[in-house]
């Protein structure tokens, strides 16, 4: 029973990485429509996305758009995670579900909605829009990320600082900040994971802005192209990066403290 | 803290401004715009009821809304069902870290592009493609799987098995395991394990796994779109087409509002079945 | 000396509907030793947190030092406190720590290196001052929050249940550690306990709180042996209590009629007065005893601790009498055979207390 069991399992997991699989192998493959049994190895396909311009075009804004939405979600959510931490206020539960809420809501309905929204104040098509959007729809992730830190702090730490001498402002430097440090750390590397991997609404709203995800979905719209996998490698690679440097934050934390 | 606090206000107000401009504002924008009018490609703001009588008197509207609604449905009871043995096999059958390695390993799938895996799945799915590939080697085939419902299910339980196993996995794994050995003491069988104690204590978790895997699936338009063929449209496609090709946006915005309508009250009912207390006997 | 260095005067404190401290009016001694004591929930660490500024009186005055404290926010005040969960810094390391409320009134870093280092060394916990704080034990962290909070050399101390995640004989040692200096210092403890025999260990004065009010102040002797009313005769210590109605010198009970200790003034006759027989001062014995208060009870249970054992007798109204003597005296009471048992005092021994009756 066991084992059929564990047979089954296997077999899902190679029908979530098969694709990921696939992809990477066929951008080493020299056939034009990628199948078995493979032909020569190749990196034609790299080369010539390194030499086409759009493609930097679109990963320098990705880049952009990233690290942008990375930092400022982080920052919004932090802002919310202390203020929940911290306060009892009236109307925390609105205030919790105006954060939380954007990730329930079909990314192809927000995609309307900011692009409709954007047109309507003049900011569409511009990288920021993209920034902005994607804001919007990581700040809950990095609210919950550091929300949960701030549920591990000792209750009479912040007291106290203000005990030994520190002002509101300057426990917040010397010990919220600090302390919340590892999840901070993890909550920009996520968010910005998230958004360079977000294509509904940067195609709606980025105009002529092109972010690498719509750069692809565009090539995906015209033929069979297997740059899409020497993108999808190279896309794959940096996410993961961001993904494992997060994990690592917080994992070399740990470290730190059991030493 | 009644008075004004600087401090409060600085950590408290940000999101409040963000969410407010961003996020509250697209969407009741979103809701006003399917009462707008568009004329000479120009749209105007207005109350009228014209998109919302044009678009639910269009047949092809209605066909779209219960294929959308049927396709989410059946994917999230399919992919439930499908990820049911491996998160038992995960929860109960392997050890800790193993449990641990897999919920890493299926966070992954988040952080790779979707349209690339999309895109393999076309090239794996296709006439000539790997799976006719091989089956061509034992002289079967080949078939026709893209275009077709079952492209659009192999996308859409794609996207949502990994979270429905995470789901799965970790409301399983905080059943009380004593619970599992009493009803083994009394000389239930394993079927009868699963069914007598292991879903009733599970339910929540299950369902909320199963609302997630919808809430997904209704939403995606890359899965229908690239794997199915767009035969027919989901209501995401028709919010492209619409928007993308004409200027008509008041039609996408009642596609729009129709999909948030529908969203809101799937989940709630759905939570409140998760969360409704057993009857007792 | 004896100048007062903290007075409440009229405090109070709601939050909401609830009243963490109903009034409280109390007068701390500059070099003075001063336990708060209570249930969980009579408002001491309230009151505690009130002198360290983390909240605000609702009514009344706190004074430190001749100054009014109300509205002063915490960071303005010298009020260093040492808390139940300790609240050590985690990312700083010990010599880091204790530099901490140095370092945010300015001190240049030389300085606050070799102030932290003295006290580090004081508590005998020099050698670990790189080290990170997980990595000590619960009396090593003790010790540190202790030199971070005194680094400052305040005038006063607050502490919060410092002890309570401590273990039994780990106690023992920290409450000779704290009372040494304390003398050494010369500075003002107050210190918040529900534990009794930390309170009567270290103390020079204990305040007895109950449901936001203090119940009584004095020494832990006074408080002993003159519980000023109801509370803090069962709170404090095994007493038994018996209520009556004063009758010329005597008190009339369920029980009885007692005699009555010699008060300055005799209270009128009709009075409702407790009468408090301390355990230790209960006699019993099979046969009849010498004494002017007499009456008989039933065994119920006995408790055994050390040397001495305690036993719980119930007399024919319900009333419960504790009674404390040497383990060796038991062999001439024979509790095996059970039946009753003969109790007395002798009258000057009791306390009496006239007061409300709640």
């Amino acid at each position: 029973m066991t084992w059929v069991l564990r047979g089954y399992t296997a077999l899902l997991f190679t029908f979530v990485f098969a694709p990921i699989f696939f992809s990477m192998m066929f951008s080493f493959n020299s056939a034009r429509f990628p199948t078995l049994p493979l032909e020569g190895f190749t990196t034609h396909w790299y080369e010539t996305i390194f030499a086409d311009e759009d493609f930097w075009r679109a990963a320098r804004n990705s880049l952009i758009v990233s690290v942008s939405t990375g930092v400022l979600a982080t920052i919004l959510g932090f802002c919310t995670a202390y203020s929940d931490y911290r306060y009892r206020f009236r109307g925390q539960g609105a205030y919790l579900a105006i954060i939380l809420l954007p990730p329930t809501i079909p990314l192809i309905v927000m995609a309307l909605a900011m692009l409709a929204w954007f047109s309507k104040v003049g900011i569409s098509g511009q990288v920021w829009t993209i920034i902005i959007a994607h804001t919007v729809l990581t700040a809950p992730f990095a609210m919950a990320i550091i929300r949960l830190r701030l549920n591990q702090i000792d209750a009479s730490m912040e007291a106290a600082a203000w005990n030994l001498g520190a002002s509101e402002w300057r426990a917040m430097r010397e010990v919220i900040l600090p302390f919340c440090r590892p999840a901070i750390l993890s909550s920009l590397f996520l968010t910005a994971a998230v958004s360079f991997d977000e294509f509904t609404i940067a195609w709606f709203v980025s105009g002529l802005n092109k972010t690498l995800p719509v750069h692809v979905l565009e090539i995906v719209q015209g033929t069979i192209d297997p740059q899409v996998n020497a993108i999808g490698t190279l896309v794959f690679l940096t996410s993961m990066t961001l993904v494992i440097a997060a994990q690592l934050s917080i994992f070399f934390r740990l470290q730190r403290s059991t030493r | 803290m009644k008075r004004f606090n600087a401090y409060a206000l600085t950590f408290r107000l940000p999101i409040i401004i963000w969410q407010g401009l961003f996020f509250i504002g697209p969407l009741a924008f979103t809701i006003a715009m399917s009462f707008f009018l568009v004329k000479n490609f120009r749209m105007e703001e207005a109350f009228e009821m014209k998109n919302w009588s044009r678009m639910l008197s269009r047949g092809y509207v209605w066909d779209s809304y219960w294929f959308t609604l049927m396709m989410a449905a059946g994917s999230a009871a399919l992919t439930s069902l499908l990820a049911f043995p491996a998160s038992m096999y995960l929860a109960f059958r392997s050890s800790e870290s193993m449990r641990r390695w897999a919920i890493f390993l299926l966070i992954i799938p988040f952080f790779t592009s979707y349209l690339v895996r999309t895109f393999s799945w076309y090239v794996i799915l296709a006439e000539s493609g790997v799976i006719n590939a091989g089956l061509g080697l034992i002289g079967l085939g080949p078939f026709t799987m893209l275009n077709t419902i079952f492209g659009t299910l192999v996308g859409y339980v794609m996207l949502t098995l990994p979270l429905v196993v995470i789901l799965q996995t970790v409301t399983l794994a905080s059943i009380d395991r004593s619970l599992i050995q009493a009803a083994r003491n009394l000389g239930c069988g394993p079927v009868r394990v699963i069914f007598a104690t292991i879903l009733p204590a599970a339910k929540t978790g299950l369902i909320v796994a199963a609302l997630f895997a919808f809430i997904l699936a209704f939403g995606d338009f890359v899965a229908p779109y690239y794997l199915g063929g767009s035969k027919p449209p989901t209501l995401p496609i028709l919010i492209i087409d619409t928007t993308k090709a004409g200027q008509q946006w008041p039609r996408a915005a009642v596609v729009a509002v129709m999909m948030m309508v529908t969203l809101f009250v799937i989940a709630f009912t759905a939570i409140l079945l998760a969360y409704r207390k057993r009857a007792s006997r | 000396m004896s100048e007062p260095l903290v007075v409440l005067d009229g405090v109070e404190k709601r939050f909401d509907d609830f009243v963490a401290v109903r009034r409280a009016d109390l007068t701390i001694n500059a070099g003075e030793f001063v336990a708060i004591m209570g249930p969980s929930g009579c408002g001491k660490t309230t009151t505690l947190r009130m002198l360290a500024g983390l909240e605000d009186p609702s009514a009344g005055t706190i004074h430190i030092d001749g100054k009014v404290m109300n509205g002063v926010p915490p960071h303005e005040r010298d009020t260093p406190m040492v808390w139940q969960t300790l609240a050590l810094f985690p990312f700083l390391n010990v010599r880091e720590n204790v530099e901490f409320g140095l370092k945010m009134r300015g001190v240049a870093a030389p300085e606050r290196g070799r102030r932290a280092k003295d006290w580090l060394e004081r508590m005998e916990i020099g050698e670990f001052a790189g080290r990170n704080i997980e990595t000590l034990s619960g009396g090593q962290k003790q010790r540190v929050a202790l030199a971070r909070a005194l680094v400052t050399e305040p005038r006063l101390l607050l502490l919060d249940e410092p002890l309570s995640a401590l273990d039994a004989h780990l106690v023992i040692r920290m409450q000779s550690v704290l009372t040494r200096l304390q003398r050494e210092l010369g500075i003002t403890f107050v210190y918040v306990t529900h534990s009794q025999s930390e309170a009567f260990a270290m103390a020079d004065r204990i305040v007895i709180m109950a449901s936001g009010e203090v119940a009584q102040v004095g020494g832990a002797r006074e408080i002993y042996r003159n519980p000023a009313n109801r509370f803090v005769a069962e709170f404090v210590g095994r007493n038994t209590i018996l209520t009556g109605s004063v009758e010329g010198a005597r008190l009339k009970t369920a029980l009885g009629s007692f005699t009555m200790p010699g008060q300055g003034t005799q209270p009128a006759d009709g009075t409702q007065a407790n009468l408090v027989i301390a355990a230790d001062r209960l006699q019993i014995g099979r046969g009849p005893l010498e004494v002017e208060n007499t009456l008989r009870a039933t065994l119920i249970s006995e408790e055994f601790v050390g040397a001495f054992v305690t036993l719980f007798l119930e007399a024919e109204d319900g009333t419960e009498f504790k009674v404390q003597l040497q383990e060796s005296a038991l062999g001439a009471l024979d509790l095996s055979s059970g039946g009753t048992f003969h109790l007395g005092w002798r009258g000057e021994q009791a306390h009496l207390m006239i007061e409300d009756a709640r």
